[in-house]
């Protein structure tokens, strides 16, 4: 069961010059072949998706959109590069990747691999964590937003963009089986996350 | 390895496959394999539960995010360095064409390049001493270059245009010279370009060849061709 209230890919969008008839490959080679209203279009169909990809990673607006610019220019230069094995949204957040890792290690601000939030306060006596405690739904999700880059990473690839194991991988450039045991891990540090703020979730 | 530790790691393998079970994104023998374990083990159908509770959850972060701002595509569009199109693209080369032209254009071991280019350039010096034997008509020769039939009007001229000529340039001279491309690019990235003229002297074909010539932006050279 999926809740998305907007779709990932804006084939519809206002101003799109392209046909939805026209696929994402096709959109590649026309901006190899210089044509700026296929990169409209692939923008429109994918700046959402590469833009939130980002931002989870990154937490700032500014740097999120500076890099969403980052990855379409990276196609415009490189799109004849572009050999159709993987998917164009595949290709895409594999950019948006290494320049979100790029810029996360240039910034220092929080190590790609360690968590830096806080745990989850287990003080009964705050008020808005008794609140939260009613919505387990809410711990999660802060519980999410508390997972290292690389584990938050992991899980909205999976959850979210809805990838394969492959493609995973494509995007990560990790083995298939760390991409298996990285997600399996992601999930076990949620649950260390939310038995810290009270509530056990029997597993693991 | 025991039975035991057998269907340990089987469990464990299937417990890692769960998130992609709840996505739709399992191949069918995995997702078989997948179901036939949740048939009968409660444990991992809680967890199946977790997941979905997961997935959802992930969803409602993901979705809470805003989108780029109004603006960023036209700030996107206006940065953008201009292309520099490839030789074959500056010539309207096919597809098949573009693939040799990528071919010999990329970086590969300096030899190889090397005996590409020794190649290339020995067919047209090949090319041109046939065309120039057919030109002069020594020997009496009855054959014909193979750059293609004539239609019996207008003068024909081999030309390489320059690496960096662009396209409308290149549509330009051909325009203004009354000429239209009717072979190549042959090896060498030699073209047989025909000047539509009812005057067929010697004079006229040096002329053309002059006027090919003096245009160093766009023709690196041009040599006489047998009409």
């Amino acid at each position: 069961m999926t809740l998305r209230q907007t779709p990932l890919d804006d084939v519809g969008r206002a101003g799109s010059a392209m046909s939805p008839a026209v696929d994402d490959q096709q959109l590649v080679g026309r901006i190899a072949a210089g044509d700026q209203t296929a990169l409209r279009a692939l923008y429109g169909r994918h700046q959402g998706r590469v833009f939130r990809f980002v931002l989870r990673l990154v937490r700032q607006d500014a740097i999120a959109e500076e890099l969403t610019n980052e990855v379409f220019l990276e196609v415009w230069r490189h799109a004849g590069t572009f050999q159709g094995k993987a998917s164009a949204s595949t290709w895409l957040l594999s950019i948006a990747h290494h320049r979100a890792v790029s810029s996360l290690r240039k910034r220092r601000e929080e190590s790609w691999n360690e968590e830096t939030a806080a745990e989850i306060a287990d003080t009964d006596d705050d008020p808005e964590v008794v609140a939260q405690k009613a919505d387990k739904g809410a711990l999660l999700r802060r519980a999410m937003q508390q997972l290292s880059p690389e584990h938050r990473e992991i899980v909205d690839l999976v959850y979210y963009h809805e990838m394969s194991i492959a493609e995973v991988s494509e995007v990560v450039g990790i083995p298939e089986n760390t991409v298996k045991t990285r997600m399996f891990y992601a999930r076990k540090r949620l649950s260390e996350l939310l038995k810290a703020a009270g509530v056990d979730r029997g597993w693991p | 390895m025991s039975d035991d530790m057998t269907a340990a790691a089987e469990r464990e393998e299937i417990e890692m496959l769960l998130p992609w079970y709840v996505s739709g994104r399992l191949a069918a023998d995995d997702r078989a394999r997948v179901e036939s374990h949740l048939a009968r083990d409660a444990g991992l159908r809680h967890q199946l539960a977790l997941i979905r509770a997961e997935q959802q959850e992930a969803i409602a972060v993901n979705e809470a995010l805003r989108t780029p701002a109004a603006g960023a595509l036209d700030r996107l569009m206006a940065s953008l360095p201009p292309r520099q199109p490839s030789l074959a693209e500056r010539l309207g080369l096919s597809a098949l064409n573009q693939k040799v032209a990528d071919f010999f254009a990329a970086p590969t071991v300096r030899g190889v390049r090397f005996a590409a280019v020794a190649a290339a350039l020995l067919l047209l010096v090949q090319a041109a001493v046939i065309t120039t034997l057919v030109v002069r008509g020594d020997g009496g020769a009855t054959y014909q270059t193979a750059s293609g039939q004539n239609d019996d009007k207008g003068i024909s001229a081999l030309v390489v245009f320059a690496e960096d000529a662009r396209l409308p340039a290149i549509s330009r001279l051909l325009a203004d010279l009354d000429a239209t491309i009717v072979d190549g690019p042959k090896p060498g990235g030699v073209y047989k370009v025909r000047v539509r003229t009812s005057d067929r002297s010697d004079a006229a074909r040096d002329a053309l060849l002059r006027r090919f010539a003096e245009r160093r932006d766009v023709v690196r050279s041009v040599l006489p061709a047998g009409d």
